[in-house]
């Protein structure tokens, strides 16, 4: 099968939201209410306390066991903190690099029909308590799927995997070929809470129409 | 109708199971939670946390929570208690020299208020490897005739090879359900 995927990072949403972040009083139930993908980042990159970093993402085929996607944050980078890496930079850093990453696949991604998702992540020197993850995909206004996942309990300096492996949804003919039509409006908010309080925000967004000319 | 039975029949409509594997490091616990998933096992390398696996197999939906078992790592094993169904003890059978470390520990689990009602599986893994224990032997080492606390099962099995994973994984998934979902 041929699968295109493509990440880049470092794409900032746009300046003129930023009065509107709130700050830590989101809740789990806040974001599981959420009917359409947010405007902004529910919290700010600091939020993250724990130094939670994500530093693989894979997707795989469970019916050829062939893997479609995956990116890992070099090696090189492991260990290395946030301070000391703006210190040695002359210019800014963005404060969402990061933050939000881009998919492009090719149609047949949409007629996967197990799937297994992986994230590895590794956390900070302080334990991480009732960690969970809270992920809305969304195609324009129309909810795709809702993951609701506790981790649980990280252990201090731990590096960690976990993999979904799930039925991808059935979608209607229709609105696959409106996702495809419309590179970039499937879309994904990932929120992620240590004792309910909100630490993280990722976006991604997706685009189904690799290997087609446009 | 009480909350327990409440509790009971939500995680029935879920048939949703949460299983912990444990062992000393080495024991082949990640590569079994590999090969169970049908992911590759030539590049594994120490646990130094968790490898989750949620799927869903004979109609339950599994949570799998490998921790690594190194011995800085063994005093955080008490946070991954709660709510577990089925304990996977694995043990390296031809690691004879760690045998009664590794039964110290399995005792250790036993004794846990919160796995009080948990399946208890043995995998006796590395079966394949020449100069592995019996499962004779390593019943005794392990004294499990002397438990009483828990269902338990041993089985003789290999990661690598894939010999008796799912025939014991299936019986500790099925004595679970016996135990906590009610038959319609």
């Amino acid at each position: 099968m041929s699968l295109v995927g493509k990440k880049c990072e470092s794409i900032s949403l746009h300046e003129s939201i930023k009065d509107d972040v709130i700050s830590n009083q989101v809740t789990p139930e806040d974001v599981l209410r959420l009917e359409r993908i947010t405007d902004t980042y529910l919290c700010s990159p600091e939020a993250n306390v724990y130094d939670i970093d994500f530093t693989r993402f894979k997707i795989r085929d469970l019916e050829t066991g062939t893997v479609l996607f995956e990116i890992a944050k070099p090696p090189t980078d492991f260990g290395v903190d946030n301070d000391s890496l703006e210190d040695s930079t002359e210019e800014p850093l963005d404060p969402n690099a990061g933050r939000f990453v881009r998919y492009q696949f090719t149609p047949q991604f949409l007629k996967l029909k197990t799937v297994g998702a992986t994230v590895e992540f590794t956390v900070g020197a302080r334990p991480v308590n009732h960690f969970r993850m809270i992920e809305k995909h969304f195609f324009r206004d129309t909810l795709l799927k809702t993951f609701d996942f506790e981790f649980g309990f990280c252990i201090p300096f731990s590096r960690n995997t976990c993999e979904h492996i799930y039925e991808f949804p059935t979608l209607p003919p229709d609105l696959v070929e409106e996702m495809i039509a419309a590179p970039f409006e499937t879309c994904s908010d990932s929120f992620y809470f240590v004792d309910n309080q909100l630490v993280m925000h990722n976006k991604a967004d997706y685009a189904y129409n690799g290997g087609i000319n446009n | 109708m009480g909350f327990l039975t409440i509790l009971k029949k939500l995680r029935q409509k879920e048939k949703e199971m949460r299983i912990l594997m444990l062992g000393l490091d080495n024991a082949g616990k990640t590569t079994i939670l590999k090969r169970f998933n049908g992911e590759p096992i030539d590049t594994i390398s120490p646990t130094l946390g968790f490898n989750i696996k949620t799927l869903e197999h004979k109609g339950f939906k599994l949570n799998i929570w490998d921790v690594g078992g190194q011995k800085s790592l063994r005093s955080y094993w008490k946070n991954y208690f709660e709510s577990t169904d089925g304990v996977a003890w694995v043990v390296d059978a031809a690691d004879g020299a760690r045998l009664s470390a590794c039964a110290a520990e399995l005792r250790a689990l036993l004794t846990e208020e919160r796995l009080a009602a948990a399946t208890l599986l043995v995998l006796a893994n590395k079966c394949d490897l020449p100069g592995a224990l019996s499962l004779q032997q390593i019943r005794e080492a392990l004294d499990l005739d002397s438990i009483k606390s828990h269902h338990w099962r041993i089985v003789r099995c290999s990661a690598v090879t894939g010999e008796n994973l799912l025939e014991g994984i299936d019986w500790m998934l099925d004595d679970i359900a016996s135990r906590i979902f009610t038959l319609d």
